[in-house]
């Protein structure tokens, strides 16, 4: 890379289920807790990213009225339509581009205003797919876990033992919404059917959030802060539209990380990278993950949770924090990914702390994880 | 930041209603008029070989732009990709109902196509669907030249 970026300073709220909190305090709390948390001002931002959707929002081009809230009042501002994970992308070019030293990224969703599952739908193809009715990204999901499951002889058991163990994990994260410490296989299993094989509990829950991060130059972190958290490398890659894509394996997410590693001079992701925090909406997702981050070869994602080397204790934890089956605020997701990556690297994940030098965080969006986007964070 | 669980505040419905009018294009337009004749067309990419269902006026794998010269007939029939059993529809209003009786939903590729059509399944029982499974379309009794002329998939006959 260019010049050198830092994410000094983060903020989350407790994502929960229908939030007491108007859309703009919840934006409000988590950008000015991001600036506090870096210990500057809002005068100090050259430049502001938000993320959110706005049919999920339920306003057009709803940055203009959240605008003031995230602090981005005579700044420069811009909105990625998706996750935040993609606005600390577009944040950390402005930056290497010159032009400005200290972005703040702001990213939220009250999954609660409205069902996002319904939103989902309006995502397909009006001419054809939306005219059936049946296809939103649970079902879309479920024929997605089916032709996985098949093909590489993956049982509900192994996707559910996914959802045990970031539910249990969750439980451990003041931040996350669903925390279950004594969840069972047999409890997802018994837990309600949406679209065969896909149910409660493997997939993620409907979460209100928001999340910020600063990030600043090399020079300007250095100022700021006693540990910053470098961005090593990152990539970002959108596959076809869901009609024309291989749905048993992430395409897009194998390029993204290949990018990603090839920026941050990482060549054994498995031995190089010590937690990895990722947007899996759906149990079986998390498996595929494992594969397209090339921690095992094709189809062995089952291998790796069956004997335990993502869980905390393992040899390559995968979400501490419960990720986003822990907590989904559909476009904060990926943002929080990045900064449970980053406490990781602080030391400051309270209560699931694995030692790491260099984290990954990936974020998501679009049915069936059609792109992707992945950050090495390191602290040297 | 506390998640002030003692206050509860108010909320306001406020609907956001629309109506849109896409133009569908030539080739979706002859793929729909061609329904009513109980034919199923694709255009097939000149460079790539890809063949698209719905047809599309451009391939996105090579970035060729195709034509009415490409458009292909497909027969109908299939395999089946992957399954699953919907135990729950959308509302319309943004909620969740239970089916009475769960429906089979498939992912399907079409003889000589390489998109996948998302379809309903009919007449089989969710317990009997498997991948590979030959599968053909169901018309409706007097196709108009319409989607829905295309009523379902359903096991194809040996």
């Amino acid at each position: 890379m260019a010049g050198r970026v830092a994410i000094v300073g983060y903020a989350q709220s407790h994502h929960q289920h229908d939030i007491q909190m108007t859309r703009e305090d919840m934006v409000f709390e988590v950008a000015k807790g991001a600036l506090r948390n870096a210990g500057i001002s809002r005068e100090d931002v050259d430049t502001v990213i938000t993320a959110s959707t706005d049919f999920l929002d339920g306003r057009t081009i709803s940055n203009l009225y959240t605008s003031m809230a995230v602090g981005a009042y005579l700044k420069d501002e811009s909105k990625v339509e998706e996750d935040g994970a993609f606005a600390a992308y577009y944040a950390l070019m402005r930056i290497l581009s010159g032009v400005h030293d200290i972005a703040l990224v702001e990213a939220h969703t009250q999954g609660s205003v409205v069902n996002p599952h319904l939103v989902s739908s309006y995502t397909l193809d009006p001419l054809f797919e939306r005219q059936y009715g049946f296809l939103n990204d649970i079902s879309a999901a479920a024929l997605q876990a089916r032709m996985y499951m098949n093909k590489y002889g993956v049982s509900e058991e192994q996707v559910a033992m996914v959802a045990v163990k970031n539910l249990m994990n969750a439980a451990d994260n003041l931040n996350a919404h669903r925390k279950m410490p004594d969840v069972t296989v047999e409890e997802v299993l018994n837990s309600k059917l949406y679209y065969d094989p896909i149910r409660e509990l493997t997939m993620s829950p409907v979460s209100d959030g928001a999340c910020a991060i600063v990030l600043a130059s090399e020079e300007k972190a250095k100022e700021i802060t006693d540990i910053p958290v470098w961005i090593e490398g990152v990539g970002s890659c959108q596959d076809g539209y869901l009609r024309d894509r291989s749905l048993y394996k992430l395409d897009s997410l194998q390029k993204a990380a290949q990018d990603a590693y090839g920026m941050a001079g990482v060549s054994n992701p498995f031995a190089q990278i010590d937690v990895f925090e990722v947007s899996e909406k759906y149990a079986h997702e998390e498996l595929m993950i494992y594969e397209a981050l090339g921690l095992c070869r094709e189809g062995k994602g089952k291998t790796l949770i069956e004997k335990g080397m993502t869980g905390k204790d393992g040899e390559i934890p995968v979400n501490p924090s419960g990720g986003a089956l822990g907590a989904d605020p559909i476009c904060a997701t990926g943002l929080i990914r990045v900064v449970e990556a980053a406490k990781q690297i602080r030391g400051e994940a309270n209560g699931y702390q694995i030692p790491a030098y260099r984290a990954l965080a990936h974020g998501q969006f679009g049915i069936c994880a059609q792109k992707n986007v992945v950050f090495i964070l390191g602290s040297e | 930041m506390s998640s002030q669980s003692e206050i509860v505040l108010t909320k306001v419905p406020v609907p956001l209603v629309a109506g849109f009018q896409w133009s569908v294009g030539e080739l979706m337009e002859k793929f729909i008029k061609a329904l009513a004749d109980r034919k199923i067309w694709g255009v097939k990419c000149p460079e790539c070989g890809y063949v698209y269902v719905p047809p599309r006026w451009r391939c996105g794998k090579c970035y060729a732009k195709l034509g009415e010269e490409n458009l292909t007939e497909l027969s109908g029939k299939g395999i089946l990709l992957s399954y699953a059993t919907a135990y729950v529809e959308l509302d319309g209003a943004g909620s969740f109902k239970d089916l009475s009786e769960p429906k089979p939903i498939g992912a399907i590729k079409l003889e000589g196509a390489d998109s996948t059509l998302f379809m309903p399944l009919g007449e089989v029982k969710p317990e009997e669907l498997k991948e590979g499974m030959k599968v053909e379309v169901v018309w409706r009794e007097e196709p108009k030249g319409e989607l829905a002329d295309i009523k379902y998939f359903k096991p194809a006959k040996r």
